[in-house]
């Protein structure tokens, strides 16, 4: 739960502050997508605008988080864990 | 071989939950009446009247405050916001920080313990759960009984009564970025457009994560003002504290017993304190992150104190020097102004000013003027040179304007065709210029050329755009 919070929580205050800032000064009517200009309307177009900056974002936590993950952790045991003992197999 | 890929799989599972649930207990929090929590709900009632209320009130014949983000005009009362003027949201932001970093340097956590969202709603959502399931020993009770029809009907009113608010509350939210005549109309035949019915559902359900159930935790692990609020404290500030001099050793003690004889300080270990605590810390153990500086607890313990006919004040506001010190109010009062409080003022009214006088002196007209990209330039009749331009002309005012324009820059330099626009309220119209000029009037290449928009109605609301006009070879 914690680690989903690390990941989704900052993700969402900064693609919340990307938003403003890119949509401040692009104009949503005036992008274009594959070539073509986007034909949604200019709500959906701020939504999923909003949306993709967060999974973008998401991501990028997503991979601090992994980062951060202790040599302990990566060696197959929780932190803190105790080593699973051979008699528990 | 099955058995041990089971049961492997099953010990990471384990260690899996082990890394990825914290430990949470549930902290039921027990209700408190007093000054404070009085105040508390003065401001709940003052925000969610403003927040609740204002998407409501008309100005103008449009609603007073909304966020237009389609038409990407933001209107609040009479001011029309454009993208152009982010600067001024970009100073609202950095004033709001200042007045935050005032207000702690001074006081401490006022904003999370009076005012901030968190507070207000898991104030909101608290008062919802004691009304439904009764005060904490119930609420407790209820928790720990197993599933029963009583039960499950006590829960489902609650969370039916949270979902209402919530949903509320998502509705509002939107209604400050869609005009909420239009979304209440839509309410009535339930015809919300998709990303509508998206964010209404989106906010609402943060409403109800954030107020019914992750509360403290909210304050304690998602908070980024939390983390840092302690670099604005200095011990001049004003902080939840314990009298620990006056307090310990804590004991239980009969009513009227002379406990001073006894060895013993004024508090009697009651635990309230810690009961009434949103974020369920000991606030005798000293000044913790976690607390949000609510002073339920000071409410509470000041009631025990008065049970107990002790001097209030055990648990009270004060600062570090003071309770060291043995200060009062008035030497609390004459420690306000230091160098850190100085400099935080000096900043705030600075850019607060600024701020003003910008809003005050903010164009009520602006003029873009675009060369017009498939002609550079052509000869007319009688020889006469033309340019192409495009006036992108900006009304940001309240009311619908009529503006002259014309041209200055070389001999004989004048507008063909329309020397007037009419631009409605708030909007902007973009109109196709031509400019002609006499061949010999200036030289071959780019010359500079101004271009005037004046209101017919004050000469003062004008702009004076440059330009480059061409003459070919």
């Amino acid at each position: 739960m914690q680690r989903l919070l690390w990941v989704l929580w900052p993700s969402f205050i900064v693609a919340g502050v990307a938003e403003g800032l890119f949509f401040t000064v692009v104009n949503p009517q005036e992008l274009y997508l594959f070539g073509e200009p986007v034909h949604f309307s200019t709500l959906a177009t701020l939504s999923i605008g909003f949306l993709a900056f967060w999974a973008i974002c998401a991501g990028s936590s997503l991979f601090t988080c992994f980062l951060q993950k202790t040599p302990g952790e990566i060696n197959g045991r929780g932190c803190g864990q105790p080593p699973a003992s051979p008699a528990a197999r | 071989m099955t058995t041990e890929t089971s049961s492997s799989s099953a010990t990471t599972e384990q260690a899996q939950d082990v890394a990825l649930f914290e430990v949470h207990k549930k902290i039921q929090v027990r209700a408190v009446s007093g000054i404070f929590a009085t105040w508390r709900w003065a401001l709940v009632w003052f925000t969610q009247l403003l927040f609740y209320g204002l998407c409501w009130l008309p100005w103008n014949g449009r609603q007073a405050v909304l966020l237009d983000l389609v038409e990407r005009k933001f209107y609040i009362f009479g001011l029309v916001f454009w993208p152009q003027d982010v600067i001024f949201l970009a100073g609202l932001l950095i004033i709001s920080a200042y007045s935050l970093f005032l207000f702690t340097a001074v006081g401490g956590r006022l904003w999370c313990g009076y005012a901030c969202p968190q507070t207000v709603y898991t104030e909101i959502f608290l008062w919802i759960e004691q009304k439904i399931e009764g005060d904490r020993n119930a609420r407790m009770k209820l928790d720990a009984a197993p599933m029963s029809a009583r039960k499950f009907m006590i829960r489902g009113s609650r969370y039916a009564a949270w979902v209402a608010v919530a949903l509320w509350t998502g509705f509002t939210f939107v209604g400050y970025f869609t005009p909420i005549k239009t979304l209440s109309s839509e309410l009535m035949t339930l015809s919300f457009g998709p990303w509508e019915t998206f964010w209404i559902l989106f906010y609402g359900a943060f409403t109800y994560a954030f107020a019914g159930h992750l509360r403290e935790q909210v304050c304690k692990y998602m908070c980024p003002y939390a983390r840092f609020q302690g670099v604005m404290f200095d011990p001049d500030t004003l902080t939840i504290t314990y009298d620990e001099e006056r307090g310990e050793p804590r004991g239980t003690r009969k009513k009227g017993a002379d406990y001073k004889t006894q060895g013993k300080g004024d508090c009697v270990d009651c635990g309230i304190c810690v009961q009434v605590c949103p974020t369920g810390i000991d606030i005798r153990q000293g000044l913790q992150y976690e607390c949000i500086g609510c002073a339920a607890c000071i409410d509470a313990c000041d009631q025990v104190m008065e049970k107990m006919a002790y001097p209030k004040g055990l648990i009270r506001y004060s600062t570090e020097h003071a309770i060291a010190q043995h200060w009062g109010w008035k030497d609390i009062a004459g420690h306000i102004v230091r160098p850190r409080v100085v400099i935080y003022t000096v900043i705030l009214v600075a850019i607060t000013a600024a701020w003003f006088w910008g809003l005050a002196n903010k164009p009520v007209l602006r003029v873009d003027v675009i060369r017009d990209r498939a002609t550079l330039a052509r000869e007319v009749e009688n020889g006469l040179i033309e340019n192409l331009y495009r006036l992108q002309v900006m009304n940001v005012s309240e009311s619908a304007e009529r503006y002259s324009m014309s041209v200055t820059g070389l001999p004989g330099i004048r507008l063909a065709g329309e020397t007037e626009i009419e631009v409605p309220a708030a909007s902007n119209k973009s109109i196709l210029v031509q400019v002609r000029v006499p061949p010999e009037s200036g030289k071959q290449g780019s010359n500079v050329v101004f271009f005037d928009v004046k209101s017919t109605r004050n000469d003062k609301i004008a702009v004076h755009e440059k330009a480059t006009f061409l003459i070919p070879r």
